[in-house]
């Protein structure tokens, strides 16, 4: 079942709309890849990224992970050898196969929060902001008490409660508790917006406050939740990895790069048995600094004034 | 029957603060106009900034709440309660905005920006929205190749053509023009202005012409109200203004109208000397204790000045 959660995984290489209408004037999907062509760096972060998705969903579907979390006593801490890619860790399990599965959750758990909460956030902050006063009021007053929570002990609470969790339940425990940066920055952005006078203009001619909300002011904020969003993708890959580090997260039996390198807790795992936590730490270092770089790449060709192509 | 009539607008918006968010004063933004504007003409409301003259176009298209006062529309009532009241006056009560470069959306193209109205009341076929979009440029001479380009390639003057275009699109009877020229060069403006006189007399526009220029509104109106801090100074036909200002604030105004003459310069800095002083004497005679307008009273027909009550 845990197949299901590999739904399109952001595109990585955006189809370009074929040059058949070319009367048209490029459509927002279209400068965001020029720009991203543009940048070197951020190309190369982002065929890398794809290169890792697609790489990291396809062997998953061909790996076994009952196979591969079962504890082998005759392969214990074995060093990289043509049999075992990565080597082994304690239990005698192939960490190259771990490395593979544990991308695949953690990418899937990022992606997925990100999504949830950017949907959320978008929807609370746009209403929010465009509307104003005792909505907003009202709104605002609901995310100030979720900000008030501490999640990260929330969050192990939860984990703690709930007995059998998987990629989506908890993704949205993640969810519950990470929405309300994204709606305070879009009421922000959307407050600004209301008060520019072609908000005015679309209701002089007729336009319903929906329509202004989505069709009007949402495409001026697209920008920022861009950026947001895929900011955020690393910074919640970082959180899932850090919950599952500290033993929050998944258990062993579902291996994420979190479980990877929280082996490293163990000295002689630190000092000896490389092989078992530094692929999955550079991996993690890569997908952040990739990730940021296509975010700054993005944020970039949404504002005309700082783009490079 | 007037196409506008607008009886004893007032707009006030509440000031809160303290404890509670509670309501501690009123700014009175509009207190108490009358106007009434006949069909294809033009009527001027002049005044300083925060006179009240942009919150009474807005109140009169629906985009600020009425407090009190009748708004009536071919001898219609449309009620005070924002746009929803509009919702039969809509298509024909129309807006052009001050400034050319936030009126018209950032990411949308001139034919979503231009096609927005007729999107909202005409059901038309792509093909067919896209021909009334190429006409409607055509009419606000630009280019109809221009319809899939962004606003920030066109400048101001331009803008301020799509801003039109979106205008009479619906083709309204009223258009509220809301300083439609005080964003663009003088050369510009000339243009816009003359443009705006064309299409009047082509559409059988009606202009309820907004600005702080004097010059525009004598070269553009018919009808011409003077406002000074949400209250009529002086009301009448562009001729009773100009020649025969009765109000000590009118005068003043006038003479700040720049003369292209140098050899008059000398002559209208006395003039205006003159002006001056007499406008700091008689304050305290053509203002109420609060520094506001009295009420209009008759000077002729056409004409009405807020002069004091004659005491003896």
């Amino acid at each position: 079942m845990e197949q299901a959660y590999a739904n399109n995984p952001a595109p990585p290489a955006a189809p370009v709309t074929p040059p058949q209408d070319a009367e048209k004037s490029p459509s927002g999907w279209k400068i965001l890849w020029r720009e991203i062509v543009r940048d070197k760096l951020a190309l190369a972060s982002l065929i890398f990224l794809g290169a890792v998705i697609l790489s990291v969903y396809g062997v998953s579907l061909v790996l076994d992970q009952e196979q591969i979390v079962t504890v082998d006593l005759f392969a214990l801490n074995k060093p990289p050898s043509a049999k075992f890619w990565l080597g082994t860790d304690y239990g005698g399990r192939d960490v190259f196969g771990q490395l593979i599965i544990g991308t695949r959750n953690s990418l899937s758990i990022g992606i997925l929060v990100t999504l949830l909460t950017g949907l959320i956030g978008i929807l609370i902050g746009l209403v929010s902001g465009y509307f104003g006063g005792l909505i907003d009021n009202v709104f605002m007053r609901f995310v100030d008490f979720f900000m008030i929570l501490p999640t990260l002990m929330v969050v192990i609470a939860f984990v703690t409660a709930v007995p059998n969790y998987g990629i989506v339940s908890f993704s949205l425990i993640m969810t519950a508790f990470l929405w309300m940066g994204i709606a305070r920055l879009i009421r922000s952005k959307a407050l600004q917006e209301r008060e520019l006078e072609y908000v005015q203009a679309s209701r002089t001619v007729g336009s319903s406050h929906l329509k202004i909300m989505f069709a009007q002011v949402l495409p001026n904020l697209s920008s920022i939740i861009i950026v947001t969003m895929t900011l955020n993708l690393a910074a919640n890959i970082g959180l899932e990895s850090g919950l599952s580090f500290l033993g929050f997260g998944f258990p062993e039996s579902t291996p994420s790069l979190g479980t990877l390198v929280s082996y490293a807790t163990n000295p002689q795992t630190l000092e000896f048995r490389w092989w078992i936590w530094l692929p999955a730490s550079i991996l993690i270092l890569i997908l952040m600094l990739c990730i940021n770089n296509v975010g700054q790449a993005l944020k970039r060709a949404t504002d005309a004034r700082q783009r490079k192509g | 029957m007037p196409l506008l009539e607008v009886q004893d607008l007032k707009v006030h918006f509440p000031v809160r603060g303290g404890i509670f968010n509670r309501k501690l004063r009123s700014i009175k933004a509009v207190d108490g106009i009358r106007l009434a504007i006949e069909q294809g003409r033009t009527y001027g409301l002049v005044g300083e900034s925060g006179s009240g003259k942009t919150t009474t176009g807005r109140a009169i298209i629906g985009l600020h709440p009425i407090t009190s006062g009748t708004v009536l529309f071919e001898g219609q009532p449309i009620f005070g309660d924002g746009l929803r009241g509009h919702a039969g006056f809509r298509k024909d009560i129309q807006m052009i905005f001050q400034d050319p470069y936030s009126s018209l959306n950032p990411k949308k193209r001139v034919l979503d920006i231009v096609a927005e109205p007729l999107r909202n009341f005409e059901k038309l076929s792509a093909r067919e929205e896209k021909r009334r979009v190429e006409q409607l440029l055509e009419q606000v001479g630009l280019s109809p190749e221009t319809i899939h380009k962004y606003p920030h390639q066109f400048s101001g003057g331009q803008r301020q053509r799509i801003g039109i275009a979106r205008a009479i699109a619906l083709k309204p009877k009223l258009i509220i023009a809301d300083e439609p020229v005080s964003a663009l060069d003088v050369s510009v403006q000339a243009q816009v202005l003359n443009f705006l006189q064309e299409i009047q007399e082509r559409l059988q526009l009606t202009y309820l012409f907004i600005s702080h220029d004097l010059g525009i509104i004598r070269h553009m109106c018919d009808h011409i109200g003077i406002m000074y801090k949400g209250r009529y100074v002086e009301q009448g036909t562009t001729a009773d203004i100009f020649e025969n200002p009765q109000h000590i604030y009118t005068k003043r105004l006038i003479t700040a109208i720049p003369d292209m003459d140098p050899s008059k310069r000398e002559r209208l800095r006395q003039f205006r000397l003159a002006v001056k002083t007499e406008y700091e004497q008689a304050y305290d005679r053509y203002f109420d204790a609060d520094g506001l307008a009295y009420p209009l009273r008759p000077v002729s027909a056409t004409h009405l000045a807020a002069l004091p009550e004659e005491r003896g």
